[in-house]
């Protein structure tokens, strides 16, 4: 129970902090697709310290992998809302948009791996 | 002995057990329910700083061996407080000082994502296990799922610096070196899973 809290505040605070760092870099008018690279580069950078950060506490590969994809994609996403001022108009409502897609990717990886989880191969010896 | 790889993991001796310790909390249960299947003369390859030997069971007594003398100077404290024996030596899984057909079970944990030459190693495990030996391996692997492969594919340049590649094929390795793979299991996605293989008693070396 510990890991799944932990695993869903781990995903919060990637989601949270890559919206943050697109709002402070990414203005509106930017290009999209230089907007959309930066935001890729930036949700890297961050779930590269915070997966850092909080794999010794929940384990390195539950930490890193839902981080990498809302880091990757939530960047490219935040990014391209914002370059186009479709995005949250207020910090704080933004970095609730990245907690909440935070929470859904570490679901959606938690669903995946139940469906993975198990035995592939099995000679019954 | 590979003296590059060696430094590599002295060095990272020094945070290793931070590093490792919500992997150890989480994936534990699963490590013990694998070595509760260790049987004969055992050999324990990368033991690290002996994070895992409260996983096995009690009472046992085997060899564990590691490349990086930083990490069996940590592992010895371990060593003795585990209720059997353990024989700590440093050595290279590509050069073991062992016999042909002198182990019955090879344990391994995280260990073929790191060893350079993976499936020079295996084949030495397979040389010392004895005919219908069996390799109980805890490894991760490179994910067969598009998006998560790429990123392992990505991050590996970055993380053989420090430590392990992300992106192995262990079990087609170990396919490779003659083993035939009994069971596998996935415990985290695609990524992180039990192999167990056999050598055949028919077969000969890979």
């Amino acid at each position: 129970m510990i890991f799944t809290i932990g695993d869903y505040l781990a995903g919060m605070l990637v989601g949270a902090a890559t919206a943050f760092s697109v709002r402070i870099v990414v203005w509106p008018g930017m290009d999209m697709v230089i907007a959309m690279i930066v935001g890729m580069a930036l949700g890297m950078l961050v779930h590269l310290v915070v997966g850092l950060a909080l794999g010794p506490l929940i384990g390195m590969f539950e930490a890193m992998i839902p981080a990498s994809l809302i880091g990757m994609y939530g960047g490219m996403f935040f990014a391209m809302r914002d370059s186009m001022a479709a995005g949250s108009r207020t910090l704080q409502a933004a970095l609730a948009v990245g907690a909440i897609l935070g929470a859904v990717v570490v679901a959606g990886v938690r669903f995946y791996d139940r469906t993975l989880k198990g035995v592939v191969i099995d000679t019954g010896e | 002995m590979d003296t590059a790889t060696q430094r590599k993991w002295d060095a990272a001796s020094r945070n290793f057990d931070l590093f490792s310790y919500g992997d150890d909390q989480r994936l534990g249960p699963h490590k013990r329910e694998l070595f509760a299947k260790i049987r004969g003369e055992t050999l324990m390859v990368a033991a690290g700083t002996g994070n895992d030997f409260r996983f096995f069971p009690p009472g046992r007594s085997f060899i564990a061996i590691d490349i990086s003398e930083k990490m069996l100077e940590r592992a010895a404290k371990k060593a003795a407080t585990y209720r059997g024996t353990i024989d700590l030596r440093q050595m290279d899984v590509c050069q073991l000082e062992f016999g042909d057909n002198t182990f019955d079970t090879a344990v391994t944990v995280c260990t073929f994502c790191s060893v350079p030459k993976p499936v020079a190693g295996l084949r030495e495990l397979y040389r010392v296990l004895k005919p219908g030996g069996q390799i109980l391996m805890f490894e991760h692997v490179r994910s067969r799922i598009g998006p998560l492969g790429v990123f392992l594919d990505l991050m590996t340049p970055l993380s053989k610096r420090l430590g392990p590649d992300l992106n192995r094929d262990t079990v087609g390795n170990v396919q490779k070196a003659g083993f035939r793979i009994r069971r596998e299991e996935n415990v985290y996605l695609d990524i992180i899973k039990t192999i167990e293989g056999v050598k055949d008693r028919a077969s000969s070396a890979a």
